[in-house]
C-alpha cells in the first residue's frame, strides 16, 4: 500500500466489481480547544483512505473516530483476521 | 428609454382592450401572482370561459402583460418613457393610466424577484473550527504538531454544503492578514469615491 498516486493503480480482477483500496493512511490527534468548546482534551485517530473505482479514477475518504469508536473498528479487524486463520 | 415592443407581443396585448378595465386589473394582478408563485394553467381556463374567448387569447394576454411589466421594472424605466412606449399600442387614455398605474405599483416588488434571478454563488452560512494537536501518524511517532481544522457551511440554490478544511497555524495567520488587507481596502480613497458615487 505504499507508492505515490501519481501512477494509475494496478488494479486486479475483483476490481471491475468493487473499489480497490489504494492506501490507508491515519494519524493519532487531540482536539485542545473548539468554537463551541474553549478547552478539550479529546484524542481521535484520523483516517484517510485512498479508493480507486474500476475506472482507475482515485477518490479520497477521509473519516474521524474516538478513541472507544477506534478500539471498535480495531477489535473488527481481529475477527477478521481471526477468522481467515480458519480458512 | 423606451420600450421595443415586437409584433407579437403588440399583438398579444390588442387583446387587453377588448375587455373592461377591471377585467385588465385583475389580469395585472394575475401577472404579478404568477411572477411571485409560478403560472397557473387552470386561472387561464377559468377567465376564457367568463369572457368567452380562448384560453390561448387569455394566456398570451396575460403574458404580454407580464412581459410589458418585467421589461419595463427591468429597466426602470421613467413615467414619461413608459407612457410613451405604450402610446404607440394605440389604447384608450384610460386603459394607458391604468397600465402605468400598475407599473408604478408593482415595480418595486418585481424587481425584487428579478434581483434572485442572478446567478448564484455558495454563499457563507457559518464556520466551524477546532484546535488539533497531531500526536503521531503511520510514517512519524511522538509528534506535537498544532493543526486547525475548519467546517465551512455554505447555502446554493437552497441547498446546505460543508466543506471540511484542514491548515497549520502559520497559514492560518496568513490567511487571517489577507482577508484583513482586503476588508482595509474598503478604506482606501478609491473605494470610498465609488462607494460614494454608486450611494
Amino acid at each position: 500500500m505504499e507508492g505515490s498516486a501519481s501512477e494509475k493503480p494496478a488494479l486486479d480482477a475483483k476490481s471491475e466489481v468493487t473499489n480497490q483500496l489504494i492506501d490507508f493512511q491515519w494519524k493519532l490527534g487531540m482536539a485542545v480547544s473548539s468554537d463551541s468548546c474553549r478547552s478539550l482534551k479529546y484524542p481521535y485517530v484520523a483516517v484517510m483512505l485512498k479508493v480507486a473505482d474500476h475506472s482507475g479514477q482515485v477518490k479520497n475518504k477521509s473519516f474521524e473516530m474516538t478513541i472507544p469508536q477506534f478500539q471498535n473498528f480495531y477489535r473488527q479487524f481481529k475477527e477478521i483476521a481471526a477468522v481467515i486463520e480458519t480458512v | 428609454m423606451l420600450l421595443d415592443l415586437s409584433e407579437e407581443h403588440r399583438e398579444h396585448l390588442a387583446f387587453l382592450p377588448q375587455v373592461d378595465s377591471a377585467v385588465v386589473a385583475e389580469f395585472g394582478r394575475i401577472a404579478v401572482e404568477f411572477l411571485r408563485r409560478g403560472s397557473n394553467a387552470k386561472i387561464y381556463e377559468g377567465a376564457a370561459r367568463k369572457l368567452n374567448v380562448s384560453s390561448d387569447t387569455v394566456q398570451h394576454g396575460v403574458e404580454g402583460l407580464t412581459y410589458l411589466l418585467t421589461e419595463s421594472s427591468k429597466l426602470m424605466i421613467s413615467e414619461l418613457d413608459f407612457q410613451d412606449s405604450v402610446f404607440v399600442l394605440g389604447f384608450s387614455e384610460e386603459l394607458n393610466k391604468l397600465l402605468l398605474q400598475l407599473y408604478l405599483d408593482n415595480r418595486k416588488e418585481i424587481r425584487t424577484i428579478l434581483n434572485e434571478l442572478a446567478p448564484d454563488l455558495p454563499t457563507y452560512h457559518s464556520l466551524e473550527w477546532r484546535l488539533d494537536v497531531q500526536l503521531a501518524s503511520r510514517s512519524l511517532r511522538q509528534q506535537i504538531k498544532p493543526t486547525v481544522t475548519f467546517k465551512l457551511h455554505l447555502n446554493h440554490n437552497g441547498e446546505h454544503n460543508t466543506k471540511v478544511l484542514q491548515t497549520d497555524p502559520a497559514t492560518l495567520l496568513h490567511l487571517v492578514q489577507q482577508l484583513e488587507q482586503a476588508l482595509e481596502e474598503m478604506k482606501t480613497n478609491h473605494c470610498r469615491r465609488v462607494v460614494r458615487n454608486i450611494k
